[in-house]
């Protein structure tokens, strides 16, 4: 007996994929307003018998829509009138102005991304201890400055560079150092120029009695072009 | 929670001083420095331990991921704020928008309806309960 229970429930519309539903029948009817007759036997039929096909119920009114202004429901009127007035500066370090050393560039450059930390994140969960006198060896240190390679860490940040080549700029007779490297690397004769102009600038009047001076010792030689004397060692090695 | 989040900046700077400290007196050392510099590195496990300490205060603070993308990039993540708040505006502007069309649509329908169908649309105002 138990069996043959087994077998009628394992044929039963409950064990079929769409579950006890019959696909047949129509399930909109959820608010009892539209009526429909069922007639079963040998013509099974549906009649609806409420006034309109289709009807259902209206979506339930919710408190909260978008035809409210959320932000000032949220109460975020503040920040908006914070950042709609004036546009953040780009970079991170003015959002971080304490924070020593370069910020600005991408984090990937010195592996310091955030995201990697995400995707690889160190290894936790261990008891932080003081270290002991034994572990503090390990950090004795050999007098004396760092090597080279290990002292772009101390650069200021470019800025304040800027600052400087703008500041020098304005007091005549004074080179940085920076500026050298960067007239020799380019080595045209533009930057040639520019510089026998700042020696100009320091004292014209000198440059100009020797200017003369050369002048003439030329016209007496007659020898080479004139401005073969005045090659910097880049323009040397261009020729 | 406000308090939890500036207590943990406070110590994040403090550490950040203790590196800062530490890379000034390995940067030209001295054999004087060593005391110093030993007790610096203690002071980086201890504040270490600290910022531990305040990992349970800040459990319920969510960050976006896409956050991590503008620091890391270099910029400020201000303007992540910004961008969503302008984005949240402009969605709810939107939608705004769309609702108040369907209800002059709705408004105009049953006008209509109620034009060429008056008994219909009054049968179906009964059912309805509305007006």
């Amino acid at each position: 007996m138990g069996d043959q229970f087994r077998k009628v429930e394992q044929y039963s519309p409950k064990s079929s994929p769409r579950g006890a539903r019959s696909p047949v029948v129509s399930r909109q009817d959820s608010t009892g307003t539209l009526k429909t007759t069922i007639s079963l036997g040998k013509n099974p039929s549906i009649v609806h018998s409420g006034p309109f096909y289709l009807m259902k119920e209206p979506p339930g009114e919710s408190e909260l829509t978008g035809a409210t202004n959320l932000m000032g429901y949220y109460g975020l009127e503040h920040s908006y009138t914070k950042f709609s007035g004036k546009k953040p500066k780009e970079q991170l370090s003015s959002f971080l102005p304490n924070l020593p050393g370069i910020i600005d560039k991408p984090g990937h450059h010195d592996n310091s991304s955030l995201r990697s930390v995400i995707e690889k994140p160190p290894i936790g969960g261990k008891e932080l201890l003081p270290l002991t006198s034994v572990q503090l060896a390990g950090f004795r240190l050999h007098p004396g400055p760092l090597p080279e390679q290990y002292r772009y860490v101390n650069q200021a940040p470019q800025r304040k560079h800027k600052n400087k080549h703008k500041k020098h700029k304005h007091k005549p007779g004074e080179v940085l150092s920076g500026q050298e490297v960067a007239t020799t690397d380019v080595g045209g004769s533009d930057t040639h120029e520019k510089k026998h102009k700042k020696q100009k600038r320091h004292d014209e009047e000198k440059e100009a009695r020797k200017k003369r001076k050369k002048e003439k010792k030329r016209k007496k030689q007659k020898h080479s072009p004139e401005h073969t004397g005045s090659l910097t060692p880049s323009q040397h090695s261009n020729s | 929670m406000a308090s939890a989040l500036e207590n943990l900046e406070a110590q994040l700077e403090l550490f950040i001083e203790n590196v800062r400290q530490i890379r000034i007196i390995v940067s030209d050392f001295q054999p004087q420095g060593q005391n110093v510099l030993n007790q610096k590195i203690q002071g980086l496990v201890n504040g270490l331990q600290e910022i531990d300490k305040l990992k349970s205060q800040v459990q319920d603070v969510h960050v976006p991921l896409e956050v991590f993308d503008y620091i890391d990039q270099g910029r400020n993540p201000q303007l992540y704020t910004k961008d969503c708040i302008e984005k949240a505006l402009t969605k709810n502007e939107q939608v705004k928008g769309k609702i108040d069309a369907y209800r002059k649509f709705k408004a105009n329908m049953l006008v209509e309806l109620n034009r060429v169908f008056p008994n219909e649309l009054a049968k179906y105002r009964a059912i309805r309960g509305d007006e």
